[in-house]
């Protein structure tokens, strides 16, 4: 017979009307949990109520990916660590032989801000997060990092990878958080393209593979190659970062704005670990006498 | 038709397995591949029993998903509940019908679901899904006789086990 919680409706519709009326009433209430899902009201705090929930599943599911993982490198072949290690020694060479010359960069920048009396420039830390290995809906461009709450991690914070920005923290879990990327097209980013230094806005495209910057005017001196970096406006995203590289410019006759689309740097869909931005550590600005005395002096000669 | 706790477990058990099978990562080559398993155990089931499975279920089989798999909150309930509903509605039926028209009948409701689906995320602005996007249904298809096979024998042991 029919379902037993049917009973009450089915005396006024009938068997089969008390299904539809059923089927229409769920069809409803998703559409309503979308919006509001989609508009931000209340939902994401029931969401990262339910995602606290369930944080061991993510776990549960991406440790074979993880198992896996670590057989491989228990297989893997002397020969090739040894290649791999080499490669990695190189690696950090060059990188270790370019921090130097920006380390020296770092200071004149900090001596001539100084003179300039503006703002004293920021250095960061960085925190280390792997990626959780789960196949999330590929609408959702969002990833899970092995990071939450426990280690310090934050709502808002910016998440980078080798290579660029990534993303930033959304929900913050007790061992995890998840990340959401650039790519979305609810996102943007606050931008300036490093050559002429214009700023406008990257919104994502929903696809990994480019970002879009519809506000440029017309007129503006963009080309295909120009990189874009983070202009820290809005205060979410710290200043000076590499996001991507412009890849295409279209300038429509008709159109008010050109529409450059942004190659990301960063490995958005095939990354496996990023970077935290740790708060900024600001130096103490020297005192101000001090500074006087420097421009002074470099005024004297 | 009297219905064990044993296949209540069962029924809840195979859900929870095609749930965390869709979490489970695959190498990007794949990932466009992927059946929607959770979609499948629940045709199954709703073809089978009439005990458990019903719209409520299938809604918060749903919600559970998209918490999990990070879409929209409703996004996969909206699929389930409409997916279950249509194959409860034509069960007697789809019951009857041989097996490759039923193989058919799983096609037209996943790319049904496909459907629905991008409907959702068009309004969502992103951008129209590529050819891929339709892959999956067919994967789905052709796993379903095992999927069929393997969750009866699963059930006949069950009951064997029981007597």
């Amino acid at each position: 017979m029919a379902n037993t919680e049917s009973s009450g409706s089915s005396r006024w519709f009938g068997e089969e009307g008390a299904r539809t009326a059923r089927l229409l009433m769920y069809i409803l209430l998703a559409i309503v949990l979308m919006s509001m899902d989609q508009r931000g009201h209340y939902v994401p705090r029931i969401r990262s109520t339910m995602e606290q929930l369930f944080e061991p599943v993510f776990y549960l599911a991406g440790w074979p990916a993880q198992a896996l993982q670590s057989l491989g490198r228990h297989t893997s072949a002397r020969r090739e660590l040894i290649a791999e290690n080499r490669q990695l020694r190189k690696q950090l060479l060059e990188t270790a032989g370019s921090v130097q010359t920006q380390a020296a960069l770092w200071q004149e920048n900090q001596r001539l801000r100084h003179l300039l009396k503006a703002t004293q420039g920021q250095a960061y830390t960085f925190k280390f997060a792997q990626m959780i290995r789960v196949d999330l809906d590929p609408f959702s461009h969002k990833v899970w990092i092995d990071r939450g709450a426990g280690d310090g991690v934050f709502a808002g914070q910016a998440v980078i990878d080798g290579l660029g920005i990534v993303g930033q923290v959304e929900g913050v879990l007790r061992h995890s958080s998840s990340v959401r990327l650039i790519s979305d097209p609810d996102h943007a980013l606050p931008v300036q393209i490093n050559r002429t230094g214009l700023r406008t806005v990257a919104y994502g495209s929903g696809e990994t593979s480019y970002l879009l910057m519809p506000n440029v005017p017309l007129q503006a001196d963009v080309s295909p190659g120009d990189m874009i970096v983070t202009s820290g406006l809005g205060d979410r995203f710290p200043a000076g970062f590499p996001v991507g590289e412009v890849e295409q410019v279209q300038r429509d006759r008709g159109a008010t704005f050109a529409r450059v689309y942004v190659r990301p740097y960063a490995a958005l869909d095939r990354g496996r670990e990023v970077l935290l931005i740790e708060q900024a550590r600001t130096e103490q600005p020297r005192i101000e006498q001090q500074g006087h005395a420097d421009l002074q002096q470099a005024e004297e000669p | 038709m009297t219905f064990s706790r044993e296949s209540r477990s069962l029924i809840l058990l195979t859900i929870a397995t095609a749930v965390l099978l869709s979490l489970l990562p695959v190498p990007a080559l794949l990932s466009p591949l992927k059946p929607y398993w959770v979609a499948l155990v629940m045709i199954y089931w709703s073809l089978e029993t009439r005990a458990m499975i019903n719209l409520g279920l299938a809604f918060l089989v749903g919600l559970v998903l998209d918490i999990l798999s990070g879409s929209l909150l409703g996004m996969h309930a909206l699929s389930l509940v409409v997916m279950v509903f249509l194959v409860q509605r034509f069960r007697p039926r789809l019951r009857f019908f041989p097996p490759w028209q039923q193989a058919f009948s799983v096609l037209l409701l996943l790319v049904n679901d496909r459907i629905i689906l991008s409907w959702i995320t068009a309004l969502l602005g992103e951008p129209m899904p590529t050819w891929k996007y339709w892959l999956p249904p067919l994967i789905g298809v052709a796993i379903w006789p095992w999927l069929f096979l393997l969750l009866d024998s699963l059930r006949a042991r069950m009951r064997r086990h029981k007597t």
